[in-house]
């Protein structure tokens, strides 16, 4: 266990420990600073200074105004599953580990909202309310173990987004530490529109580069009155990406329209949740419908239908909640999955039009083709979000700079057709370059202009979501020239 | 020689032996972490972290971390012992993790590296060789320990010093066991000795061999009498092999490797006849399905122990895989029902054990939340890491339903942890192993039966 | 004369006929300009604003001017920049459910050809006919169905603008999902164009119900625990109403010939599945209330009608007495507590005041009509009223002199600093719609 007391000559550490309460708080040690050299990307690594645990927001304001006042670098961190290293310290930060905050403070079921800390589990807020027969919608893949407070952070997103939208959409009111240590609360009591302009909205979604959220409340929903899950397996990818567009065209709105292709279900039938797909399909299906009663069985027969005429091979509906969590199972882990058939993977997270998707992939198989490396998709197909997988081994030297290259040359793709590079795993230190492969220098200036606002020291998750002028664009030279 | 950070950057970053800071012979296995892709959805499977959390007390962290001293970056010292040594090994992670990472085996393989690179002193070293060297492997020594603690028992001994205010001045933890110290009962082995075969009542349908285990039969004996009475009754004739030992899991927590090595070798040569091996502790069975990863260096051995393996069986499963005689006599009593991490995680046993109870007629059972999360015994974890341990058991016991009369479950550790909960909190609830329940209705139903055909008879008369 | 002047500079920017003098000097509602102009292209209203910033000249912008009498201290401006004949649609790829428009397309206008491809934006605002898109996200203006559908920020995904300085910054994107760099679509949403002209946006849509019904629950006895206890069973149900407005007495007489208490309850799914929620809705109807069910273009005439009740700052108002409209945001259910405080004051005030009440969401939209003085006390004790409820009023239409003598936005928050810095990096010579937000932003 941790040690009682700190041992350091160094008075910051000494003087921030003494603000939470001393050394069962505060972690400095090379050995256990390691364990926070990155978060769920894993490319890029760096040591922290020092990681804080801080139990209130008045901890978290105090240490925020000691770092600002000694020009110490510091980010927030949740649970750190975040996938574009938003949280990885490249400047050495002090870490503010949220993970202690993570108390449920408060439900309103009347009018229907919950307030949370930033460290509580996005999945134990669906699975504290779901008794009453309600939900949290937001369901990043990584649900089991990541924060509120990181969703907000990354503005989340999830299997179920295609209808009920992403975490901004959920978001009512947040309790902010701002970098200069001032508390303000934002979206006052939860309630919609308050006069000003739209803060809630703007840090959501920022990458903690704008303030440390220490409460937040969101909207939680009733349970849809019925729920119906339908698997299609399809022997091109075409047809099922054709089926997409055909259900969508049909009026449906789906609560989840998810696709894998073949080298997925490779992975995730070899890992520890397979479902016993056959494994010489090239794509499947998972969709899923909610809502009232009386009008789910109208939609499955229009998707059975579609689903028919778009060749499919073989068409089920989830006979029972068992069989469905097993499906869902096998696919919220897929990212994981991969450690199976691969030792390393990269995940891309591009979005497109949802009508240019069969292009978008046979573009995407090129890429993989001339990298000699293996990409798996695991996506969003109803709204269009992609993850391709870009399967390496780190131990090979130059894969890792091969792998870093196919996954630029998809998010290429990607804004080629008029999407963008990130639909929900954030920019992070990851995809900094690739926002010029969607935003002008003065539109990524508007952007930064706002972060002085907030953030005028650049002291809080600094080198995050932005490309740093001139310096990355040799890394990125240098980084085609490995794959050529 | 020594690695510093600045060689390794100046070399390429792949992994090659040589800039490895493990030592020794047996070092954790790169292919285990190199499934690991640091997604973290073990985080909140692990009871370290969510009383920490602290990455390096977390699978993937503990993970990270093992393979940052194969890659040089740090040392095999106290600071990596903290983690690695924190660990519960209750496995949960592993059911937790998409991509199926071993962390139970790659913190066992990171133990014997700590335990050889920086072995145990003082009071630690004293406790460890006395348990793990000089009592569980000898038979005779846990006997004659057991007959000690019977004799502290009923010579009133336990009385006196319960009154005598002794237990306030020892350590909380050990206080703490000694009120929740077992009835000690005659060992099975000693009962059994020199009886090859104990017979099925009945037609005999298989033949098994029964891993009495060392701290199961001195403290829970009765635990092994009703495993051989269910066994019996359902048409087992029951082996009990004289030269088997402890099954060594305990060494190979500890990271005691070579100990643990020496066990199973013994075990293997033991049960060499067998055709299934039954054990009732899951701590025991998981580790005897898993004696291969011993023997990664001898691949002679890890032949054989593949074969032992394959014949270990949790009794639980045994009955449920191979047929059991439901029990007619009404058992009435409310219970709740303990995964045990190594049956549940370990050997992936949860709905045979759950389905054996409720097929007890007026067995009523109520749902524990987190079941499947670790009550903080650990093998001897609750020994060396008393903290952590009563943390973990603080949380557990939150979750027993109040209305509950038994706890049940299928392993020793969990039993005698789960009633010092009991004792600790409070509680009134009983603890019970799954197989006792089972027992006890078949001997409720054959004194029913008894009576019932006593009254016939005398009404014959 | 400067306006000569402006002419002139202007005159070589745009075209010919795209420039009036005058035309709105003096407006009862301000926010007007000394010159108007009506750029056509984005290139048009970059060279305005460039020209602008250059001369540090203000700029009024205006789509179509329904909501003039929103917030504003300035009765004219140099330049009223409007962007009525900057319309049309830019892309439309129907099974992408996205659509590019430019700004000054009439929200109505835009419907009806969405409608042609059984799509829709769900979007429900006031004075459709003249309401532009641009002018409703500027204003982040929302209806009854924000229960079901979301509000400007559910449903834009990307903006093109045009900065203060010129330049064209554009946020968000074309697809659904994106979070690449700041959100910073929120930030313009409800900025009432202080920070910079929106030229186009898109929007993310929904298919066309395929069926929809109008439930009026009407209340004769007006009993507000019975109202609740209604209320609260239909949202602990499964169902899934898009609208649940509590109206009036006097807004439902207006609307229904009825003058009581009345829910107005919106269904849209599939046909057997709105029938089934019917079913319910009439399985939980309280004793002594009455029920009225209208379907599809019906119930849709309804909500047209309910979406022109207030007062309308792009037609010259006959009234001779005072209109304003308050937009109110409670914590959901306290909406019930609003209405019956605005009624009351109907009698108290010697007013007309209509008014609706959104209890799934929290937002309440009140008009009230009459002497000026009785109207401007009528929304202070309102203002004090929701105040307590901790909720908030601001004022979404009122005459320009009444305008000064009360707080349109209310009290600055605590973190108004960051209004000001964000204001002040964007549009540092303040002369995009100057005083118009906010502690006078």
């Amino acid at each position: 266990m941790a040690l009682k007391e700190v041992k350091t000559n160094d008075k910051h550490i000494r003087n921030l420990a003494n603000i939470v309460g001393g050394a069962r708080s505060i972690l400095y040690h090379k050995e256990d600073l390691l364990a926070y050299d990155c978060d769920g990307f894993t490319i890029h690594k760096h040591l922290p200074k020092a990681v804080v645990f801080p139990k209130d927001t008045q901890e978290v304001s105090k240490l925020v105004k000691y770092c600002s006042d000694n020009h110490l670098p510091f980010l927030a961190r949740g649970a750190g599953t975040g996938l574009s290293g938003g949280a990885i310290p490249v400047n050495g930060e002090v870490i503010i580990s949220l993970v202690r905050m993570k108390r449920l403070l408060h439900v309103d079921f009347e009018n229907r909202r919950a307030m949370v800390e930033p460290g509580f589990v996005n999945l134990k807020l669906t699975n504290s309310i779901s008794d009453k027969g309600y939900y949290y919608a937001p369901d990043p893949s990584s649900q089991y173990c990541c924060t509120i407070g990181g969703n907000v952070a990354e503005n989340a997103g999830g299997a179920h987004c295609l209808k009920y939208g992403v975490t901004t959409n959920h978001i009512l009111g947040l309790e902010v530490v701002l970098p200069n240590g001032k508390i303000i609360e934002i979206g006052k009591n939860g309630i919609p529109d308050s006069p000003g302009y739209d803060l809630l909205g703007l840090i959501t979604g920022s990458e903690g580069t704008l303030g440390i959220v220490t409460k937040i409340t969101v909207r939680i929903l009733k349970n849809p009155e019925a729920k119906q899950t339908v698997l299609a397996y399809f022997d091109n990818v075409s047809d099922g990406s054709r089926a997409v567009s055909d259900i969508i065209s049909a009026g449906i709105v789906p609560a989840a329209l998810e696709m894998m292709d073949k080298t997925a279900i490779e992975a995730v039938e070899a890992a520890a949740f397979p479902v016993g797909h056959p494994r010489d399909i090239e794509a499947l299906l998972l969709i899923e419908v909610d809502g009232i009663s009386a009008g789910i069985n109208e939609q499955i027969s229009q998707i059975l239908h579609v689903c028919e005429n778009r060749n499919v091979r073989e068409v089920k509906v989830a006979k029972d909640e068992s069989e469905r969590a097993r499906w869902w199972a096998n696919r919220k882990t897929g990212f994981g999955a991969m450690g199976a058939i691969s030792p390393d993977y990269l995940v891309q997270d591009g979005v497109i039009p949802r009508s240019r998707l069969p292009e978008v992939l046979s573009r995407i198989n090129k890429i993989s083709e001339e990298s000699g490396l293996r990409i798996a998709n695991i996506f969003h197909a109803g709204d269009g979000n992609l993850h391709p997988l870009v399967l390496f081994d780190a131990r090979i030297p130059g894969q890792t700079e091969k792998a870093l290259a196919a996954g630029s040359a998809c998010l290429q793709v990607c804004a080629d057709v008029g999407g963008t590079i990130t639909g929900e795993h954030g920019v992070g230190i990851e995809k900094r370059e690739e926002m010029r492969f969607v935003f002008t220098d003065e539109e990524i200036k508007a952007q930064t202009d706002i972060r002085e606002v907030f953030n005028p020291d650049n002291l809080l998750n600094a080198g995050k979501l932005f490309p740093s002028p001139g310096r990355c664009a040799e890394i990125k030279k240098e980084m085609k020239e490995a794959a050529l | 020689m020594s690695i510093t950070e600045s060689d390794v950057k100046e070399r390429p970053a792949c992994t090659t032996t040589s800039l490895s800071n493990y030592r020794w012979s047996d070092p954790p296995d790169e292919n285990k972490w190199a499934d690991c892709v640091h997604c973290g959805m073990c985080l909140e499977s692990c009871p370290t972290y969510e009383l920490t959390g602290q990455e390096q007390h977390s699978p993937r962290g503990r993970v990270h971390l093992i393979k940052s001293v194969a890659e040089g970056k740090l040392q095999v010292n106290e600071q990596f012992m903290d983690p690695v040594f924190a660990c519960l090994d209750c496995r949960a992670c592993t059911t937790a993790c998409p991509a199926d990472v071993d962390v139970g085996g790659l913190i066992e393989e990171a133990r014997g590296q700590i335990r050889q690179a920086m072995p145990l002193t003082g009071y630690k070293k004293a406790v460890s060789k006395l348990f793990l060297e000089s009592l569980f492997p000898h038979q005779q020594r846990m006997n004659a320990l057991g007959r000690l603690l019977k004799f502290y028992q009923k010579s009133g001994m336990q009385k006196v010093v319960r009154k005598s205010g002794l237990l306030k001045v020892m350590p909380d933890h050990l206080a703490d066991m000694e009120r929740i110290l077992p009835d000690i009962k005659e060992p099975v082995r000693k009962k059994y000795k020199g009886e090859k075969v104990i017979n099925a009542k009945g037609e005999t349908k298989h033949e098994v061999a029964l891993l009495t285990g060392c701290v199961m039969d001195v403290m829970f004996s009765d635990i092994n009498e009703a495993t051989i009475n269910v066994l019996t009754r359902n048409g087992n004739d029951v082996v009990i092999p004289e030269t088997q030992t402890c099954c060594g899991a305990l060494h190979v927590h500890a990271g005691e490797r070579e100990m643990g090595r020496n066990l199973a070798k013994q075990n293997i040569e033991a049960f060499k006849d067998a055709e299934k091996i039954i054990v009732n502790a899951a701590g025991c069975g998981c580790m005897m399905k898993e004696y291969a990863e011993l023997f990664r260096e001898e691949p002679e051995w890890q032949a054989k122990a593949q074969d032992f393996s394959a014949k270990v069986e949790d009794i639980s499963k045994y009955l449920h895989d191979t047929g059991y005689e439901k029990p007619q006599a009404e058992m009435k009593t409310r219970i709740t029902y303990h995964d045990a991490c190594h049956l549940a995680h370990g050997q992936g046993v949860r709905e045979e054990p759950r389905n054996l109870l409720l097929d007890i007629p007026g067995v009523k059972m109520v749902h524990m939340p987190d079941a499947e999360r670790c009550c903080g015994s650990a093998g001897i974890y609750n020994l060396t890491n008393p903290e952590m341990a009563g943390e973990v058991l603080k949380s557990k016991m939150k979750n027993v339903p109040e209305e509950v009369e038994m706890i049940s479950m299928g392993n020793p550790g969990c039993m005698l942890q789960m009633a010092m909960g009991v004792q600790k909190y409070g509680r009134n609830q009983k603890v019970v192993h799954t197989v006792q329940l089972l027992d006890w209705a078949y001997q409720k139903e054959d004194e029913l039966r008894g009576e019932r055909d006593g009254i016939k008879r005398s009404q014959n008369k | 004369m400067i306006t000569t002047s402006l002419h002139t500079d202007l005159n070589s920017l745009l075209p010919e006929g795209q420039i009036i003098t005058g035309e709105s000097k003096s407006h009862p509602l301000g926010n007007g300009g000394f010159i108007t102009v009506f750029p056509k292209t984005e290139k048009e209203i970059e060279r305005v604003l460039k020209y602008a910033n250059g001369y540090e000249k203000k700029v009024c912008v205006q789509g179509g001017g329904t909501k003039r009498g929103f917030g504003g201290l300035m009765e004219t401006a140099d330049i009223l920049l409007s962007l009525s004949k900057y319309k049309g649609i830019v892309e439309h790829t129907a099974g992408n459910m996205t659509i590019t428009v430019k700004a000054g397309t009439p929200f109505h206008e835009l419907q009806t050809y969405l409608a042609e491809h059984q799509q829709k934006v769900s979007l429900d605002p006031a004075w459709p006919e003249y309401a532009t898109i641009g002018g409703i996200i500027g204003a982040n203006e929302s209806g009854p169905k924000r229960l079901g559908y979301g509000s400007p920020r559910d449903v834009v995904i990307g903006l093109q603008m045009v900065y203060p300085n010129g330049s064209m910054i554009r946020t968000g994107g074309k697809v659904v999902k994106n979070v690449a760099g700041y959100d910073m679509n929120k930030l313009f949403i409800g900025s009432m164009g202080t920070l910079a002209v929106i030229s186009e946006v898109t929007l993310k849509l929904r298919p066309l119900a395929k069926y929809e019904s109008l439930m009026l629950l009407a209340f004769p006895e007006g009993k507000f625990e019975s109202i609740r206890s209604f209320v609260t069973s239909l949202l602990e149900s499964m169902m899934e109403p898009a609208a649940l407005e509590l109206l009036t007495p006097s807004l439902s007489e207006t609307l229904t010939g009825k003058k009581c208490y009345t829910l107005a309850i919106s269904f849209e799914d599939v046909e057997s599945a709105v029938h089934y929620q019917e079913e319910f809705v009439r399985s939980i109807q309280p004793v002594q209330t009455n029920l009225d069910i209208l379907h599809q273009k019906e119930a849709g005439a309804f909500w047209e009608k309910l979406y022109t009740i207030g007062p309308n700052g792009a037609i010259d108002s006959t009234a001779k007495e005072t209109e304003a409209a308050v937009k109110i945001g409670v914590t959901n259910l306290d909406g019930l507590h609003v209405l019956k405080e605005s009624a009351l004051m109907q009698d108290s005030h010697n007013l007309v005041i209509e008014g609706h009440a959104g209890l799934g969401h929290g937002l309440c939209q009140v008009n009230l009509k009459g002497a000026s003085d009785d109207v401007l006390q009528a929304i202070l004790q309102l203002r004090k009223f929701v105040e307590q409820l901790n909720g908030y009023l601001i004022v979404r239409h009122l005459p320009y002199v009444l305008r000064q003598q009360l707080s349109v936005w209310g009290e600055q928050p605590c973190h108004f600093y960051l209004f000001e810095g964000i204001k002040a990096k964007v549009d540092p010579n303040r002369i995009l719609n100057d005083q118009r937000f906010v502690g006078g932003i």
